[in-house]
C-alpha cells in the first residue's frame, strides 16, 4: 500500500511538471543562444512486415534537417552511440539512459516504423533523459509517401514540447518562380522539398500572401492585361479576381481573422493602401498622401499596418493606425527600406534595406528602437517573411549570377540556408499559416 | 521640316488607312468582381499553329486592309519615341519633355490613334515601390502630353514596375535604359 502511494505521487509529480523541466533553459525567442545536447537514434522496424531502411533514412534526414534549423540543438554524433540505439524499447524503462548521460545527451529521440499493406506507421518518443521521463510520445500512420510529413510533423511536436511553441515545419511556402520562362506561383514544402505550380497565366505573377483561415491564396497577376488582384484555393484550383480596379491591385495581405485584406490601389491616379473586404469591396482607405504608399503589413493584433512611403523623401517604413488612421515613421536610418514584415508574434518588424544597390533584412523593434542587421555579403536578400511561430524568416537572395533563390534563416539571422532549386529565378515567398 | 512634313503624311495615311478598315474597336467588358473560373495545374499545350504556304496571286483584299493598317500603326508607334528618368524619379527631364513635345505633334495629327503608355523602372529598388514608380512616370508622361493637347481620353497607362527590362544587363547602361515610359499603339 505504501509502495502504491509513492507510486501515485509519482505520476501526479510527473504531470504538474510535464513539460517545464527542460522547456525552462529555452529561450523561444532567441534560437542559437543556448542548445541541448540532444540524440537522435535511427527508427528501427517494429514487429512483423518488411524493413525499408530507405524509409528510415528519409525521416532521419527531414527531422535533423528540421531539429538542426531549429538551432535548439546540438546533435549528438551517432558514431559515438552505444549499445541502447540499436534496441527499439521505446518504453522509459526499456532504455538505458545512464549510456546516454555518459555521452552528453539531455534530450533523446526514438522511434520504431512499421509497413504492412502500403500502410506507413512510425511511433516516437522524445525522453528526458536527465530525468528519465517521456516528454513526449506520437504515433503517426498514413501512406509511404507521407514519411516526410510525418517527420516535419514530429519535428514541430517536439519544439512545442520544449519550448510550449509548436515548430513550423509541416508548414507551406509559396513563392513566384520564372522556371517556366514566365513568373508563376509555386508552392512547396518548408525545406524546398516538392515545388508545385499553381498558376498557369502565362504573364506576370507576384507577390502571393496565405489566407490565415483557408487554403488559399491571393496574389497580383496581368493575365487580363491590368494588375489585378486574385484570390486561389490551392486545392480545387479554383480562382476568381478579387479587386480590379484600373491601375494598381498589388501587395494583397490578409487580416489576421482572414476578413479583410490590406493592399495598395491606385484608382485615383496615385498608390494609397486600402481596405478591402473578402469579395472585393473597398471597406477604408487608410494613406491619403500624394508620394508612393505600398506593401501593407499586418500587426498580429490586426490594428496597425506596417508600409513603405516616400513621403518624406527616400522610401521608409511608417506605421498607420487602422482606427485612428495616424501615421507614425518607423525607420531613420539607412536610404532606402522596403519590403515590412510585422512579425506574427508582434515586437518586430523585418524589412528589407538597399545600400549601394544591394537589399539586406534587417529587424527593428515595432517602437522604432532596436534596429538589428540579420543578413550581410553581396547578394541582394529582399522580402523577408516570418514563420507562423515568428522563429524563422523566409527570403528571396539574388546573388547577381543570374541565380536568385528563396532562402530561410532563424530570426536571429543564423542558420540561412537555401531551400528552392537551382535556376527558377524564384522570389516573393510568403510563409504558410499552420498547415 | 521637311521631316515632320514626311511623319505628318505617314500618319494621315495610317488614319486613313484606320477608316478605310472601319477601325473595329473591341468592346470593354467588365467582369463581375466574383465570377469564377477554373485553371487546372497543369493546362495543355496550345495546338500548333497551322501553315500554309502562299502565292502572289493568293491576294484576299481583307487581309491586305488589315495587314496595312497595323503596318501603319507600327510606324506611328515607331514615331513616338520612349522617354528616360532619374533613379528613383518620375519628374521629367528636359531631354524627356523635348521628345514628348515631338511625340505631342505625331499624336495630334492622329487624332484616331490611342496609345498605352508603358512606365518602367530599373531593378533597383523594390518590387511594390517600382510598381508605384511606374505608374507615376506613366502619369506624369500622360499629363504632360494632355498639356500639350492630347485628348486625355486617347492615353491609357499602365506600370510594369521592374518586371520587363528593355536591357536585362545588371550594370549602370542598362538601368539608365530600363528607366523609361514607352508607347504602344493600342488596336
Amino acid at each position: 500500500m505504501k509502495h502504491f502511494k509513492i507510486y501515485f505521487l509519482n505520476i501526479m509529480i510527473v504531470c504538474l511538471l510535464c513539460s517545464p523541466a527542460v522547456a525552462a533553459r529555452i529561450e523561444i525567442s532567441s534560437p542559437g543562444e543556448q542548445t541541448i545536447p540532444l540524440a537522435m537514434t535511427r527508427l528501427l522496424p517494429m514487429g512483423v512486415g518488411g524493413a525499408q531502411p530507405a524509409i528510415a533514412a528519409e525521416f532521419q534526414q527531414v527531422l535533423q534537417g528540421d531539429l538542426e534549423l531549429s538551432g535548439l540543438f546540438d546533435l549528438t554524433d551517432p558514431a559515438a552511440f552505444l549499445s541502447d540505439a540499436g534496441k527499439l524499447g521505446l518504453r522509459r524503462n526499456e532504455i538505458d539512459f545512464y549510456q546516454w548521460r555518459m555521452l552528453g545527451a539531455e534530450g533523446l529521440i526514438k522511434g520504431g516504423y512499421r509497413i504492412a499493406g502500403g500502410k506507413l506507421t512510425i511511433e516516437l518518443r522524445l525522453f528526458d533523459v536527465i530525468s528519465q521521463r517521456l516528454l513526449t510520445g506520437r504515433r503517426y500512420s498514413g501512406k509511404l509517401t507521407d514519411v516526410r510529413k510525418i517527420a516535419h510533423t514530429f519535428a514541430d511536436q517536439v519544439l512545442k514540447s520544449l519550448t510550449g511553441e509548436k515548430g513550423p515545419f509541416a508548414t507551406k511556402i509559396a513563392y513566384i518562380s520564372k522556371r517556366t520562362g514566365h513568373k508563376e506561383l509555386y508552392l512547396m514544402d518548408v525545406d524546398g522539398y516538392k515545388p508545385v505550380r499553381l498558376t498557369n497565366h502565362r504573364s506576370i505573377v507576384l507577390n502571393p500572401d496565405f489566407s490565415p483561415t483557408r487554403k488559399e491564396l491571393i496574389f497580383t497577376s496581368y493575365s487580363q492585361e491590368n494588375p489585378d488582384l486574385y484570390r486561389k484555393e490551392i486545392y480545387t484550383g479554383r480562382e476568381s479576381r478579387v479587386s480590379l480596379k484600373p491601375g494598381l491591385n498589388i501587395g494583397g495581405r490578409y487580416s489576421p481573422d482572414g476578413r479583410e485584406i490590406a493592399l495598395t490601389l491606385s484608382k485615383d491616379k496615385n498608390s494609397e493602401i486600402y481596405l478591402l473586404g473578402t469579395d472585393g469591396t473597398i471597406h477604408r482607405r487608410l494613406t491619403n498622401h500624394y508620394s508612393i504608399d505600398v506593401d501593407p503589413s499586418w500587426s498580429p493584433e490586426g490594428d496597425r499596418i506596417a508600409f513603405v512611403s516616400d513621403r518624406r523623401g527616400n522610401p521608409n517604413i511608417f506605421i498607420v493606425d487602422v482606427h485612428t488612421l495616424e501615421v507614425t515613421r518607423l525607420t531613420f536610418e539607412g536610404k532606402y527600406n522596403a519590403t515590412p514584415a510585422w512579425s506574427p508574434k508582434g515586437g518586430r518588424i523585418a524589412y528589407s534595406r538597399m545600400d549601394n544597390g544591394v537589399f539586406n533584412v534587417f529587424t527593428i523593434r515595432e517602437d522604432g528602437t532596436d534596429e538589428r542587421q540579420l543578413t550581410f555579403g553581396s547578394g541582394s536578400k529582399e522580402h523577408p517573411r516570418w514563420s507562423p511561430d515568428g522563429r524563422f524568416l523566409v527570403y528571396s537572395n539574388d546573388l547577381q549570377d543570374g541565380e536568385k533563390s528563396i532562402w530561410i534563416m532563424r530570426a536571429d539571422g543564423t542558420g540561412g540556408r537555401k531551400i528552392s532549386a537551382r535556376g527558377g529565378h524564384d522570389s516573393h515567398p510568403a510563409w504558410s499559416h499552420r498547415w | 521640316m521637311l521631316k515632320s512634313t514626311i511623319t505628318r503624311l505617314v500618319v494621315m495615311l495610317f488614319v486613313l488607312t484606320l477608316l478605310a478598315s472601319g477601325c473595329a474597336k473591341k468592346p470593354v467588358t467588365e467582369e463581375p468582381a466574383t465570377s469564377e473560373q477554373t485553371t487546372q495545374m497543369d493546362q495543355q499545350q496550345p495546338a500548333a499553329v497551322e501553315e500554309q504556304a502562299v502565292t502572289d496571286t493568293d491576294t484576299d483584299t481583307g487581309y491586305d486592309a488589315e495587314a496595312a493598317a497595323r503596318n501603319a500603326e507600327r510606324a506611328a508607334a515607331k514615331g513616338l519615341e520612349t522617354i528616360h528618368f532619374d533613379f528613383d524619379q518620375y519628374v521629367l527631364t528636359d531631354v524627356s519633355k523635348s521628345i514628348l513635345v515631338n511625340n505631342a505633334g505625331l499624336l495630334r495629327s492622329a487624332p484616331a490613334v490611342k496609345i498605352l503608355i508603358e512606365g518602367h523602372c530599373d531593378e533597383r529598388g523594390s518590387d511594390e515601390y517600382n510598381l508605384a514608380l511606374g505608374e507615376k512616370r506613366a502619369l506624369a508622361t500622360k499629363n504632360y502630353l494632355v498639356s500639350l493637347g492630347v485628348g486625355a481620353d486617347r492615353m491609357s497607362v499602365i506600370s510594369y514596375g521592374e518586371e520587363m527590362p528593355f536591357d536585362s544587363a545588371h550594370n549602370k547602361a542598362a538601368w539608365a535604359k530600363n528607366r523609361r515610359a514607352n508607347f504602344k499603339v493600342k488596336r
